[in-house]
């Protein structure tokens, strides 16, 4: 009867699952946890083509109901206007201040209408996109964008504001969007809230948090955003409830909205690029044009046969094969680990006394010694056997222990030179 | 995809300047390539459908080799065009005679035989893992392979240990008969056992004439004896942290194999009869010897996938196992090593149970290096710590040995090489004593 117990091989199979799921596992939470973060964010991000955002009719978070209360109670004359044709009858009579919370719904090529406004007008615009800036032909870029708005003191990058209703509001939230402009355009809140002087002055505003119904409220939005709307020109409100198309003819009719569909539908943006007879031609890499367009094909074929190659040469014939090892040990490794760390600790005292107590056992049967022989008589007997002088031998065995690796040296090749000659280990000679 | 799709698309490329769209030539090449490799893919034979077997040898004596062929038959209507990689553990030393580049070709119907010639590198079992057949078409665009089409035969290949101690078995079995008593006719034989009576020859001794069968007979006879027959004998092969130390060249573990089947091939022709075990923490392997003529045969097949392993051996399991099955007084032979630790946590506290049923003998091959180290003449400041570390480790060894002697424990504590010869000596000097 044979029974042979074979080790188990279970863990082959679960091994490179284990290692996938080590992997898998920290990757995807982290995935998990930026898509999250990113959905959330976008989540709480107002939406300024919502029609209400930024509305004075509007309650909700969004809407600004409790600024336009603010402005009555301090007795502006609040205009709401859901057209922009209206904004520009509205506000071409007489210098007032015109606030668009949301310049993204109004078509580019309209936005120069607003600086032809009467002497004196104060445009303010929310978060003005660079193309806004563009078109309004304003000194001014884009700069650093943060990730949320922060509360800033009015001279945050550490030069003094030039808006007195700054000044006066003190810190608020308005520093999420950056714009740098030259030295004669007014900088406050670390460069989120410019002054560009002119004819009609332009304020643009780097977050909306200031003007919403949820953050009016909180350190001094209320004063800041009152400040800049209110004074003693009456306030035109822009209240666009979808984009303003472009317009159809040069000069500007009252009726612009009826001919052409809103182009883009719903999530058409009015910095998206226009028809293409009015749009600027696409940049060009001027190499594209330096070869011949079959260069390029043929770049793109061999790059295709390249894949093909590597393809071919990624399949390999069959996987790898592992087998387990068998334990392997070393021959007399603790032997010479023990040897190592007498090393180490200098043990030389505990090595010599070894070394003597060997050759002593080794030597005493052959001179038919008792083991309890005293030392003297020993030494004689070996130094009379081996020819040597009793004392020298003496010293060999019963001196003090050396003090250096040469001496121990010396010490352990006059003992070994001693006992190979008095009495041959038994298995010398025999090198198999 | 083979290289041939990469060569025909990157020549295709050389066309392109003479196209009047360059990229709609690029798409067109592009399409016509991959539908070619489709077509050619479509014709190839496809891999599962493949029959494969395997034939040869089951066993071979680690050191020679064996030849395991793999027979590829090809039932589909389509040529065959493949290249077959037929993978085995690294181990086996596997060496086919077609190598995995070499295309193939077995027309419909077919048959391709595949030697593979195995030269194993170490004992134990040696598994076949995994054949790949890449399937290409005629015109080897498309390579179809998908792994486990077709399905691998499953193959292990048992490598038995060398046994190198079979050379002295000639001269063990010469001393064994002198100690039966068959060969030499002076002297009465050794031995206990009341054999036969046979005619005086001229040099017998003569105490040991039988006179009251003289009597009886006008011959004056003797008696011949013999040794007992029919003792039992068990090894033990200890498979524990100790065995995977390697002496010389091998691990503890597989001198102490040599010794064991040296020792059960030269009971067995003794008439004795040979249990075996091999433990550590658990029964590695375990033979019982009935079935006497097949015993080495089926012992070989039984030690050889056995590995060392890294814990502390359970002598405690041992002795148990023993104790059960063995009612009749036994030889034990415990093939260790002597090992303070081992031996004195784990054997010594077992041994008296175990000694006064049994006749226990300690087998332990020492490391050759150890004493080399120990009487070795001192040249580096390294090497006095060195002798004084092995000085310490051969004064713990007499210790162990001392320890066991005085529980009547017979110690064979020769360098790794002598070990088998060494064992037998034990074993037949035993024998001779009539102590088994």
């Amino acid at each position: 009867m044979t029974a042979t117990v074979t080790p188990a091989e279970t863990a082959t199979a679960a091994t490179p699952r284990r290692r996938r799921h080590r992997l898998l596992v920290p990757l995807g939470l982290a995935v998990l946890l930026i898509v999250t973060t990113l959905v959330l964010h976008a989540v709480d991000r107002p939406d300024t083509d919502e029609p209400g955002f930024l509305s004075p009719v509007a309650t909700d978070d969004d809407g600004g109901s409790r600024l336009a209360e603010a402005l009555r109670a301090q007795g502006v004359p609040v205009r709401r206007e859901t057209a922009f044709d209206g904004v520009l009858q509205t506000a071409g009579i007489a210098p007032s201040t015109v606030f668009v919370p949301a310049p993204g719904l109004v078509h580019p090529d309209l936005l120069d209408r607003l600086t032809a406004l009467p002497p004196g007008t104060r445009v303010v615009f929310v978060e003005p996109s660079p193309r806004v800036l563009a078109e309004l032909d304003t000194p001014v870029e884009a700069a650093a964008r943060r990730w949320a708005a922060r509360a800033v003191p009015p001279d945050a990058d550490g030069t003094p504001c030039p808006l007195p209703e700054a000044v006066r509001a003190g810190t608020a939230a308005i520093d999420l969007q950056r714009y740098a402009g030259p030295a004669e355009v007014g900088h406050c809140y670390g460069g989120a809230l410019l002054r560009v002087p002119g004819r009609v002055e332009v304020v643009l505003a780097g977050a909306s948090d200031p003007f919403r119904n949820d953050r009016i409220g909180e350190w001094g939005n209320e004063a800041l955003a009152t400040g800049l709307l209110g004074g003693n020109r009456p306030l035109v409100w822009l209240d666009l409830p979808e984009p303003v198309p472009a317009p159809t003819r040069p000069s500007w009719s009252p009726e612009p909205f009826t001919e052409e569909p809103a182009q883009g539908g719903d999530g058409g943006r009015s910095e998206r690029p226009d028809p293409p007879d009015r749009a600027d031609p696409p940049w060009e890499n001027p190499l594209w044009g330096a070869f011949p367009q079959w260069f390029w094909a043929l770049l793109a074929q061999l790059a295709l046969a390249g894949l093909l190659v590597v393809l071919w040469r990624a399949r390999r014939l069959g996987p790898p094969v592992s087998e387990p090892l068998p334990v392997t040990v070393r021959s007399a490794e603790t032997v010479r680990g023990r040897a190592r760390l007498y090393r180490r600790a200098g043990a030389r005292d505990t090595v010599a006394e070894t070394l003597r107590a060997a050759a002593l056992d080794r030597l005493l049967p052959r001179l038919n010694l008792p083991p309890d022989t005293p030392d003297d008589e020993v030494a004689a007997r070996i130094a009379e056997r081996g020819g040597a002088d009793p004392e020298r031998v003496a010293e060999l065995f019963y001196g003090p222990a050396p003090e250096k690796d040469r001496e121990l040296l010396e010490l352990a090749r006059e003992l070994d030179a001693l006992t190979r000659t008095l009495a041959p280990h038994p298995s010398e000679g025999d090198t198999r | 995809m083979t290289w041939r799709a990469g060569l025909l698309l990157g020549v295709g490329a050389l066309t392109l300047p003479f196209w009047p769209a360059p990229f709609v030539g690029v798409a067109v090449l592009t399409v016509v390539v991959l539908l070619l490799v489709a077509l050619d893919r479509a014709m190839a034979a496809p891999p599962h459908a493949l029959t494969v077997t395997r034939s040869g040898d089951r066993t071979v004596r680690l050191g020679g080799t064996a030849t395991v062929t793999l027979h590829l038959t090809n039932p589909t209507h389509h040529t065959l065009y493949a290249q077959v990689r037929d993978a085995w553990v690294p181990s086996a030393g596997a060496r086919p005679d077609v190598p995995p580049q070499r295309l193939l070709t077995v027309p419909p119907g077919g048959v391709a035989t595949l030697p593979v010639r195995l030269t194993p590198t170490r004992r134990g079992d040696r598994p076949a893992v995994a054949l790949t057949v890449r399937s290409l078409g005629p015109m080897r665009l498309g390579p179809g392979q998908r792994a486990g089409q077709p399905a691998t035969p499953p193959w292990t290949l048992r490598v038995l240990p060398r046994f190198d101690s079979r050379r002295h078995l000639p001269e063990k079995l010469a001393r064994l008969r002198v100690i039966d008593g068959v060969q030499v006719t002076r002297g009465r034989g050794h031995g206990t056992e009341f054999d036969t009576l046979r005619e005086y020859a001229v040099g017998d001794d003569v105490r040991s004439i039988d006179w009251r069968g003289s009597a009886r007979r006008a011959d004056i006879l003797v008696r011949t004896w013999r040794p007992e027959r029919d003792r039992r004998l068990v090894c033990v092969l200890d498979t524990g942290r100790t065995s995977a130390v390697r002496l010389g060249d091998e691990p503890r573990l597989d001198t102490a194999i040599d010794a064991a089947l040296l020792l059960t091939a030269l009971a067995a022709r003794a008439g004795d009869r040979v249990d075996l075990l091999a433990a550590d923490t658990e029964i590695r392997a375990r033979v019982t010897g009935s079935g006497r003529p097949a015993l080495l045969a089926r012992l070989v097949e039984a030690v050889a996938p056995l590995e060392p392993t890294l814990a502390e051996t359970d002598f405690e399991l041992i002795a148990g196992e023993v104790l059960r099955r063995e009612r009749q007084r036994s030889l034990v032979v415990l093939f260790t090593a002597l090992e303070a630790g081992a031996i004195g946590e784990g054997l010594l506290p077992v041994l008296p149970r175990l000694a006064t049923r049994h006749r226990v003998v300690l087998a332990a091959g020492s490391d050759p290096v150890l004493s080399r180290l120990a009487t070795a003449t001192p040249t580096g400041p390294d090497d006095p710590y060195a002798a004084a570390s092995a000085w310490r480790a051969l004064a713990e060894r007499d210790r162990v040995r001392a320890a066991l002697s005085r529980y009547g424990v017979t110690v064979v504590d020769v360098p790794a090489h002598r070990l088998a010869p060494a064992v037998a000596d034990t074993y037949l000097r035993l024998k001779s004593l009539g102590q088994l």
